[in-house]
């Protein structure tokens, strides 16, 4: 098993996830295989890829199937319902006819990627109340701002869309460190939701139903024991997976629950963090800097295990820096030998034109880069288990590459406000005004896009060849 | 490219060769087959606009898949990001953006003048002050062909004097015919690729018909490969616009292409067509979906309006774009409700509108062409103009139309 599977649809599956390879410890790798029916196969440890409103930022869905391999996708229901309870929101409303899951067919998203709902977006935006959730809601952040959102509602729709798995709407109490007082709490609460999910879902009883993840807190295992034991007994048989918001969870996992896939929503910031959530036996991750790093106008650039021979040079980046106008005529791929649609078919000058003329297909072409480097890394993290040399690889890695990515010099792509939370008064613009010049009276609908003029002195048009000084 | 006779003085040397397929019975309209650097395209056509060597988030693969196989790069905005050095590094702008088929680019000139408020034209050029740091600069109809040499683009546009045809100064408007037509000799004169890029002119003149035609007459002896009839997206009345067209085609040679300029609307192009045009650009379609609307044949909609929140129909019923047809047929099976849903907050919204809007209007150009082709035009023109105005067709289309033998009311 050197996870090559991957890809390839799967056959009758008799199990969801099979473990093919692990160690007795709680706190180790292993290798496993996630099979839903009509999906492709998932080799494990992989990634799903982060969506916002549906996609994946910036790839559009043609593009997805054409030119990318993602295997499956995190979405976040509170991406959906900004209308809701008030109105139904539209996606409720959407009766595919031929049964399909609405929400697959709603964000028509390629037919074998696997579909993963939860609750909120990974990195969440941060509830501005301290306890945000209460013994029937939970907060969640749409478009129009905080709402809070019924726990039965949650189960009853999410459950109604059809995802291939549903995360269980959780006590989650994001960004802050729970007392004892409050961990307590959270774990009834826990347990109460999850009870009355899986009654709906005895009542339910249809067709399709999807597989059910249950949250655990951020804390270890022991802190919320009767919620872990709730679900190693009473509803084990419910229950198919786990989903992970701290690595601490990790450490005291049951072996009652052992045998469940993991899912992490645990914000690795750098490819040497998920190494290690891979190494503490997480087997599904999200991956929310593959899209900072896009936004941000870098290229991941690194491999797994590193090729990198150590000649003396120290570690390497672990992406470029498409902004940086030494790449303005160089036409070689965004990474070297990289085989992905855009390293293929575009050259960093181009990619360079593109972010300093601020044109969208910059981040398109660097987003569908980004995951094709991500995809390589997880099947190297794979092959890498399956020879038993994952300890020394990650070495070898952490010693090749720099331990950050690199800084964002560029501007990013314009900031929207579901993706951050007002922080008040005095608060610096998110975004750069777009005209600040007198060029621009009414009359920029003659031209599709700013002039790009504002930052070029008469130097450098004349150097360009653009036009000449003129002697005065 | 045409034979070369020595003993004729100088025709330019042209990268194009134009063949005409057919002609309308009725109207002027013609169906034809352009054969350029980069590939045969089929008129009349739609281009749509590239502005900055990419056509808003679309990858070229994308642009490809809408049908196109001929967009525009401004040459202004290029000039400036990457600039003609990195251009000529990179071997021009479709080694800059991986595409394989033609391109057009205009002078620059129409850029500069309605974009920097202090631009001036003089006989030199056209002098501005740096946006940046104010500095004088000048760009001369030598520069302008330069660029469009390191960009490399199959059909390149002479500079113009362009001025808003809505301008009531006659003397300046005259002014600036009679300086278009010097320009086009230096650019003729400066054009160091003409075996493998096509210069076009640019007719001038305003509203004034007399004017036009004389620079037709100017223009026309001129022989490029080519010819464009420029300033008339300056929003002057649809009559007016439709005189000068009339008026041009009317002296043009048959068998040599003919570009209007920055036109437009379907109902434009449409009428344009039938006044003898063949060849359209316009930032519209793509412009248009970034704020949510989507082009069909019974008009545009604003699918951000609350009204299509839970319309879970396809863009345009029947449309054959990768977004509206159902997966059952390899389309994407998007519904307005989930365009309503991304508008105007993720960019993918805009992207998959971009394409349909794109993808709509070179199908109806395709629509347009197949009926001159089988002479059914004038009943093509009714029937459109009676889907997207019911009985109350705009006084200047029925005008217009009522002049090349097509009554919209009858």
């Amino acid at each position: 098993m050197d996870g090559t599977a991957n890809g390839s649809l799967s056959e009758l599956p008799d199990e969801m996830f099979s473990i093919i390879q692990s160690t007795a410890h709680t706190l180790s790798p292993r290798l496993a295989r996630l099979s839903l029916p009509g999906r492709r196969i998932i080799d494990t440890p992989h990634y799903l890829a982060n969506t916002s409103r549906g996609v994946v930022p910036h790839i559009t869905q043609d593009t997805f199937r054409r030119d990318t391999s993602i295997a499956g996708v995190y979405v976040a229901l509170e991406d959906f319902i900004e209308r809701a309870p008030r109105k139904v929101p539209p996606l409720y409303q959407f009766k595919p006819s031929d049964g399909a899951s609405p929400l697959r067919k709603f964000v028509a998203l390629q037919d074998d990627a696997l579909l993963v709902l939860g609750a909120r977006r990974t990195p969440p935006v941060i509830a501005p109340a301290a306890n945000s959730n209460t013994d029937t809601t939970v907060s969640i952040c749409t478009a129009v701002g905080f709402r809070q959102m019924k726990v039965d509602d949650y189960a009853e729709e999410a459950e109604e869309l059809k995802p291939d798995i549903l995360v269980g709407l959780g006590d989650v109490p994001y960004g802050r460190v729970l007392g004892n007082k409050r961990v307590e709490r959270a774990t009834d609460r826990m347990i109460q939701w999850m009870q009355e999910h899986v009654a709906l879902r005895d009542e339910r009883k249809d067709g399709h139903q999807a597989k059910l993840f249950a949250p655990l807190l951020p804390v270890e295992c022991v802190k919320q024991q009767f919620y872990a034991d709730c679900l190693a007994e009473e509803l084990a048989k419910d229950i198919s997976g786990l989903a992970l918001y701290d690595l601490s969870t990790l450490e005291d996992i049951p072996e009652s629950l052992a045998h469940l896939p993991r899912l992490g929503f645990t914000e690795p910031k750098t490819p040497h963090e998920v190494l290690q959530q891979v190494a503490l036996g997480l087997d599904i991750l999200t991956v929310p800097f593959i899209g900072a790093a896009t936004d941000a106008g870098i290229a991941l650039d690194f491999t797994f295990p590193s090729r990198q021979i150590l000649n003396g040079s120290g570690p390497q980046p672990l992406g470029v820096d498409m902004w940086s106008a030494e790449h303005a005529v160089d036409l070689s791929p965004l990474s070297k030998d990289c085989q992905c649609y855009a390293c293929s078919n575009h050259h960093r000058a181009y990619l360079q034109h593109l972010l300093s003329a601020k044109e969208m297909l910059g981040w398109v072409i660097l987003q569908i880069h980004n995951h094709h480097t991500m995809d390589l890394f997880f099947a190297g993290i794979r092959q890498s288990i399956a020879r038993n040399s994952l300890d020394e690889d990650v070495h070898a890695f952490s010693k090749a590459y720099e331990s950050q990515l690199p800084e964002k010099t560029g501007q990013g792509p314009r900031v929207r406000g579901y993706q951050y939370k007002a922080e008040g008064p005095g608060e610096s613009k998110k975004n750069a005004v777009a005209f600040k010049h007198a060029m621009n009276d009414g009359k920029e609908k003659l031209a599709e896009a700013t002039p790009p003029a504002e930052d070029v002195d008469a130097e450098d048009l004349e150097i360009k060849g653009f036009a000449e000084k003129e002697e005065l | 490219m045409p034979e070369q006779d020595d003993m004729v003085p100088r025709p330019l040397p042209s990268a194009l060769t134009f063949e005409l397929a057919s002609r309308c019975s009725t109207t002027k309209a013609r169906a034809a087959t352009l054969h350029l650097p980069h590939g045969p395209v089929q008129l009349p056509m739609f281009m749509p606009v590239a502005t900055q060597a990419s056509l808003k988030g679309l990858t070229p693969k994308q642009l490809e898949e809408t049908s196109c196989r001929l967009c525009l790069n401004n040459t202004y905005h290029l000039g400036l990001k990457p600039g003609q050095k990195t251009l000529d590094i990179i071997g021009g702008a479709h080694k800059l953006q991986s595409w394989p088929h033609n391109i057009l680019t205009d002078s620059g000139g129409f850029q500069m003048v309605s974009l920097l408020k202090l631009a001036q034209v003089t006989e030199e050029g056209v002098r501005f002050l740096s946006p940046h740091d104010g500095t004088p600069m000048l760009l001369t109809p030598e520069h302008s062909i330069s660029l469009q040499n390191s960009i490399g683009s199959d059909i390149i546009m002479q500079l113009d004097d362009v001025i808003a045809t809505t301008s009531p100064d006659h003397e300046r408007i005259k002014e600036a015919m009679h300086r278009s037509v010097r320009w086009l000799d230096r650019c003729i004169e400066a054009h160091k690729k003409p075996d493998s890029q096509n210069l076009f002119c640019i007719i001038q003149g305003g509203l004034d018909l007399d004017l036009r035609r004389e620079c037709c007459r100017e223009m026309v002896a001129r022989d490029t490969p080519g010819i464009a009839i420029g300033g008339l997206s300056g929003g002057e009345a649809k009559t007016e616009f439709c005189k000068v067209v009339d008026t041009c085609t009317g002296l043009l040679p048959t068998h040599k292409p003919r570009y209007v300029m920055g036109v437009g609307y379907p109902e434009d192009i449409l009428v344009s067509v039938a006044l003898g045009a063949d060849m359209f650009d316009c930032v519209w379609p793509t412009r248009t979906a970034r704020f949510g609307n989507a082009i069909t044949d019974s008009g545009c909609f604003n699918l951000r309006h609350a009204s299509y929140a839970e319309d879970f129909g396809p863009i345009e019923q029947g449309c054959k774009c990768i977004c509206c047809k159902p997966d059952s047929e390899g389309g994407l099976g998007i519904t307005r409700a989930y365009i309503h849903h991304t508008a105007a907050k993720e960019t993918v919204g805009a992207h998959l509108l971009s394409m349909h809007n794109v993808h709509y209007l070179l199908n109806l150009m395709r629509r347009v062409r197949e009926a001159i082709v089988e002479d059914r035009y004038p009943e093509f023109l009714r029937t459109h103009f009676k889907k997207l105005y019911s009985d109350n067709p705009p006084t200047w289309a029925v005008d217009a139309l009522r002049g090349v033998g097509v009554d919209l009311l009858g």
